[in-house]
């Protein structure tokens, strides 16, 4: 089956992922599978959620930190700016602060556990995890295309969704008890019930903003996860081990799409020896993708004679992948 | 004082003064000890939200934000309990 016939059997899946080690082209893929699907009439949204974030490079466009900027019919794309994401949330902390005490400033601790707080490693990828959630809740678009982070990156942020959400009931328990021992003390004293846990309300919140996330990456209807590999051993052996994890965290691997294959025409003319034995290399590499993944490659796309950046070479690309 | 209406008023409170004085000393150390076990809950709680400020850190840094200002007032006391306390465990339990 090819890329196109798998898009256009499953229209349910409206979440698009590009999973790769970094440089395969997944923010290029993601490009252009955003614009091959405005122009099919879908109404598109790409998106990024790495920090360092090139769809601005491919479209030739300013968009980061920008909201979802219209690149042309249909389409739309946005970088995540998560430095002005966490800082805005920090004031937000802030100025909750200030108004539930009626506190002229932020005691000095408080202030450096939040600055503390912020400079975490977790920090950048745990703002951006939730600001996706704020993105796709809005639910405008017929489909959304994550432009993902490389690999380990992108298992950390998988991994996160499990990891917080068990944390997060643990706590959630050890707050209901909590509230036990203050409905008990209440009783015995015959007091009014004490007014609603608010920090319960919040790990609520949290917890469900945390679980619409990680619904989404292993919802096997709704989303499409594919993965891109180039015909080089060390990709292979990686994206060989990344689909076992990505299995054991149930999300839904659509297919693999090879990306820089050296187009075999070549072969006919006259190349020097350094590109034969390139193609030769690949051939061998191709061989070993066909036996591990079989049916489940979807799409060879070829080396391009110069970068993908601008709509028209990100047409030219998708009019191969969706050949 | 002791008009028709006040009467009945009068023996009533004193009535539940005595009711509470005898059902206060059984439940007064009840809710002691529940109070207290729910202050552990509390300090617990904190650490396992805001650990950073002792250097343990537990949650995700992003989401222990959002619950900072509920525990501004706790997070004082709760340093003074976590140093104070010989093993961490004691705090818990």
């Amino acid at each position: 089956m090819s890329l196109k016939e798998v898009m256009l059997q499953h229209p349910e899946r409206r979440y698009i992922m590009f999973g790769g080690g970094g440089g395969v082209g997944k923010t290029t893929f993601s490009a252009a599978t955003a614009y091959w699907l405005a122009s099919q009439g879908k109404k598109v949204l790409v998106f990024s959620v790495d920090p360092q974030a090139s769809l601005t490079d491919i479209f030739k466009r300013d968009i980061f930190g920008k909201g979802p900027v219209q690149i042309m019919n249909n389409l739309w794309a946005q970088e995540i700016d998560a430095d002005t994401h966490i800082r805005t949330y920090q004031q937000e902390v802030r100025q909750k602060i200030l108004d539930m005490y009626g506190l002229p400033k932020v005691p000095e601790e408080i202030e450096n556990y939040i600055q503390a707080a912020s400079a975490e490693p977790a920090m950048e990828e745990s703002a951006i995890f939730d600001a996706v959630v704020d993105v796709v809740m809005k639910g405008d678009y017929d489909y959304y295309i994550y432009d993902l982070v490389p690999l380990g990156h992108a298992l950390y942020y998988l991994s996160m969704a499990k990891v917080y959400d068990e944390w997060i009931n643990k706590i959630t328990k050890l707050r209901e008890e909590m509230r036990e021992y203050e409905e008990m003390v209440s009783r015995l004293r015959h007091e009014k019930v004490t007014e609603q846990d608010q920090i319960l309300n919040e790990l609520l919140y949290i917890k469900n903003r945390i679980n619409t996330s990680a619904r989404i990456l292993t919802d096997k209807t709704k989303t499409g996860f594919f993965f891109v590999v180039i015909p080089e051993a060390m990709v292979i052996n990686d994206t060989r081990k990344a689909a076992q994890t990505f299995a054991q965290f149930d999300v839904p691997i659509a297919g693999y799409v090879v990306n820089r294959v050296i187009p075999r025409e070549l072969l006919g003319q006259n190349i020097p020896e350094y590109l034969r034995r390139r193609i030769a290399m690949q051939d061998q590499h191709m061989a070993d993708l066909h036996a591990a993944f079989g049916e489940r490659i979807l799409a060879l796309v070829p080396e391009m004679e110069r970068d993908v950046t601008g709509l028209g070479m990100i047409e030219k690309l998708a009019a191969t992948m969706f050949a | 004082m002791t008009g028709p209406e006040g009467a009945p008023t009068t023996e009533k409170s004193w009535l539940d003064v005595v009711r509470e004085a005898l059902y206060g000393m059984a439940a007064h150390d009840m809710s002691r000890a529940a109070l207290r076990t729910r202050a552990s809950m509390e300090h617990l709680f904190i650490l396992i939200t805001m650990g950073d400020l002792l250097g343990i850190p537990i949650l995700p840094p992003y989401y222990s934000l959002r619950l900072l200002p509920y525990v501004v007032p706790q997070i004082s006391t709760w340093k003074r309990r976590m140093l104070r306390e010989k093993d961490v465990a004691d705090a818990m339990f």
